[in-house]
């Protein structure tokens, strides 16, 4: 439905011109809920704002629906913004604000009512229709605010950060609250988030991206098991990284007690591997075994974080589920064997800086 | 106590400073204001109370007609200053940066820095000759001069309301499918309005009490308020012009406050 082609932004002129968006290109499904995800300056928002049309790309194409849509302005485009402020119209009330896109298309005045009233009711603040949406509560305004951008209808619904300013609670459940928007009406929406958590609960893909560059697009599984690279496997949930070498098709590790099988070719490799994956003690016979010492244990309540540093001074972290009695797998100062299941390594290019 | 901030009214003499000031400067106005009620014809003797020269100012043709006078020029030249400003202002805030911007700041805010008897002299130059050369002596000269020198001070309070506005808010529209026309008529004109409002109202404050320039360029027979009591001053020194003053006071003390609470509330 909506196709990148190349997308690529500058700013600047010249010697001094910046480039926020190095040819992006990937296509979005019919329905999708479809995030942007990564660290502050990564180039997601420009991204955002090229779609929304408040920017002109520099190169590409934007296909939305068949049509080049790059050099549309964004009055002309049948795609609706969630502002991360929300950016509602101080002067107007809330059935206003929601009435607003309608209003600007010319739609007849009955229809708009009965819109506004089915939109409000959407997000359940019906009983507010009349207030200034200046007093209305920073959840409650992103729901006019959501309202209001899905009361045209739009092809595509862009959500710009759209939850960082609600405190914890009210975002877990704008987080449910969202997702079911999103499924009730059928739209597509585009969210950009630096938020993992947001990112892997709501989306049905993400698309991480690092200095203006798609690092990886995949569903929230396979960017947690098979990140492409270091940045994706640091940047979703925690990781170990372990320094390593493919020699002759086999793995190993500095101090490896058995070098494991791995198709890659010959050369240094980073070894990745989830903290809840590693085990303590002589777990299974596939898996690699190393001798580390504990550093210190760190209790989570439904788990426990054992950091620990191999002999050549690699910290490593393992994640060991808390029974409901044993007590502490381990003590500080201990040397343990732990357990490197071989279906849980992934092997990572080590060539690229974290 | 060393550690608070800078505070005047530590500092030796100054609120008996400050008094004085406030009373030098408001004790003649009270003692106009309450001569205005004063019965007598001479100052000082106080005869009793009464709206005596309120009365016969209201009766009298000469005042009439230059209030009315007055009212219609500072409404225009306001009007006209209120617009231009309200343009001015957008195209130095919404534009990014264009050649010349400073200059034509500097302009636009000139009038504030020459002196008035300067720019006086040089209209009065100029509109004399196109007066013996047209023929008209109508209060057209009057109103583009009045308007040109109340620009800056409707332009203030119009360029710090858009200043302050959110500029989301216009891409918002803009994202909404509202056209250049309707985001402006919808979103920035409503938002703007108050500062607007504030603009005109400081603008028709100047030119109602405008005295040099009106008496410069006013033609024969012609007078606005303030040129209408000096006028008078110099011939008969009646209470009626304590009367007179007291209302335009009142006008300007009614619009000034408007003005204020207009840019005060909700920014």
């Amino acid at each position: 439905m909506l196709d990148l082609h190349r997308l690529t932004k500058s700013f600047g002129k010249g010697d001094s011109a910046v480039t926020a968006l190095h040819e992006v290109s990937f296509s979005i499904a019919e329905g999708e809920f479809f995030t942007l995800l990564g660290p502050s300056g990564c180039g997601k928002t420009t991204l955002l704002r090229l779609i929304a049309g408040f920017e002109p790309p520099s190169g590409g194409a934007l296909v939305l629906d068949g049509r080049d849509i790059a050099h549309v302005p964004p009055n002309q485009r049948p795609v609706n913004t969630v502002f991360q402020n929300y950016a509602l119209f101080p002067h107007m009330t809330v059935a206003e604000n929601v009435g607003f896109a309608l209003g600007a298309q010319g739609r007849p005045r009955a229809e708009i009512a009965a819109t506004v009233e089915r939109m409000l009711a959407l997000v359940k603040l019906s009983h507010l229709a009349g207030r200034k949406s200046a007093a209305l509560s920073g959840g409650q305004q992103q729901r006019v605010a959501l309202a209001r951008a899905l009361a045209a209808r739009p092809r595509i619904l862009l959500l710009d950060e759209p939850l960082s300013a609600l405190d914890m609670k009210l975002r877990k459940e704008m987080q449910v609250e969202l997702k079911r928007l999103q499924q009730e009406t059928g739209l597509t929406f585009i969210f950009v988030t630096h938020d993992q958590e947001e990112a892997l609960t709501m989306s049905d893909r993400i698309a991480v991206m690092a200095g203006g560059r798609i690092q990886q697009i995949a569903s929230p599984r396979d960017l947690y098991d098979q990140p492409a690279n270091r940045f994706v496997a640091g940047f979703i949930g925690e990781t170990n990284f372990l320094p390593a070498h493919c020699t002759a098709g086999r793995l190993t590790l500095p101090q490896a007690a058995a070098p494991l099988p791995v198709p890659h070719a010959d050369g240094p490799v980073t070894v990745m591997i989830r903290p809840e994956h590693v085990a303590l003690g002589q777990a299974r016979p596939d898996a690699l075994v190393l001798t580390a010492q504990v550093d210190r244990l760190v209790y989570f309540g439904t788990d426990t974080h054992v950091h620990l540093h191999l002999s050549d001074g690699s910290p490593l972290v393992a994640r060991v589920q808390n029974a409901l009695r044993g007590g502490q797998p381990c003590a500080a100062g201990q040397t343990i064997p732990v357990s490197l299941p071989g279906e849980a390594l992934r092997l990572l290019p080590c060539d690229e800086a974290a | 106590m060393a550690d608070r901030a800078f505070d005047t009214r530590r500092l030796p003499g100054a609120t008996v400073l400050a008094l004085a000031c406030f009373v030098i400067l408001y004790i003649p106005m009270v003692i106009l204001v309450a001569n205005s009620f004063n019965t007598g014809k001479v100052i000082g003797q106080w005869e009793g109370v009464s709206l005596h020269w309120y009365a016969r100012a209201l009766q009298n043709d000469a005042f009439l007609a230059a209030a009315r006078t007055s009212l219609i020029l500072a409404s225009l030249a306001a009007l006209i200053a209120t617009i231009t400003a309200t343009m001015a202002a957008l195209a130095t805030t919404r534009s990014r940066g264009f050649r010349g911007e400073g200059t034509i700041h500097i302009v636009l805010n000139q009038p504030i820095m020459v002196p008035e008897i300067v720019l006086a002299i040089a209209l009065l130059i100029i509109i004399a000759q196109i007066k013996q050369a047209t023929g008209y002596t109508g209060l057209g000269y009057l109103v583009i001069a009045h308007s040109a020198f109340c620009i800056p001070f409707a332009y203030m309070p119009i360029r710090a309301r858009l200043e302050g506005m959110d500029l989301t808010l216009e891409t918002a529209a803009a994202d909404l499918y509202a056209g250049r026309l309707y985001t402006f008529r919808k979103v920035t004109l409503p938002l703007l309005a108050p500062g607007i409002l504030a603009g005109f109202m400081l603008a028709f404050v100047i030119s109602l009490d405008d005295v040099v320039i009106s008496d410069f360029l006013k033609s024969p027979g012609q007078d606005t308020l303030p040129t209408y009591l000096l006028g008078e001053l110099r011939r008969n020194l009646t209470s009626e012009i304590y009367a007179i003053s007291s209302l335009l006071l009142l006008i300007s003390v009614l619009i000034v406050a408007g003005s204020w609470l207009l840019t005060r509330k909700k920014t």
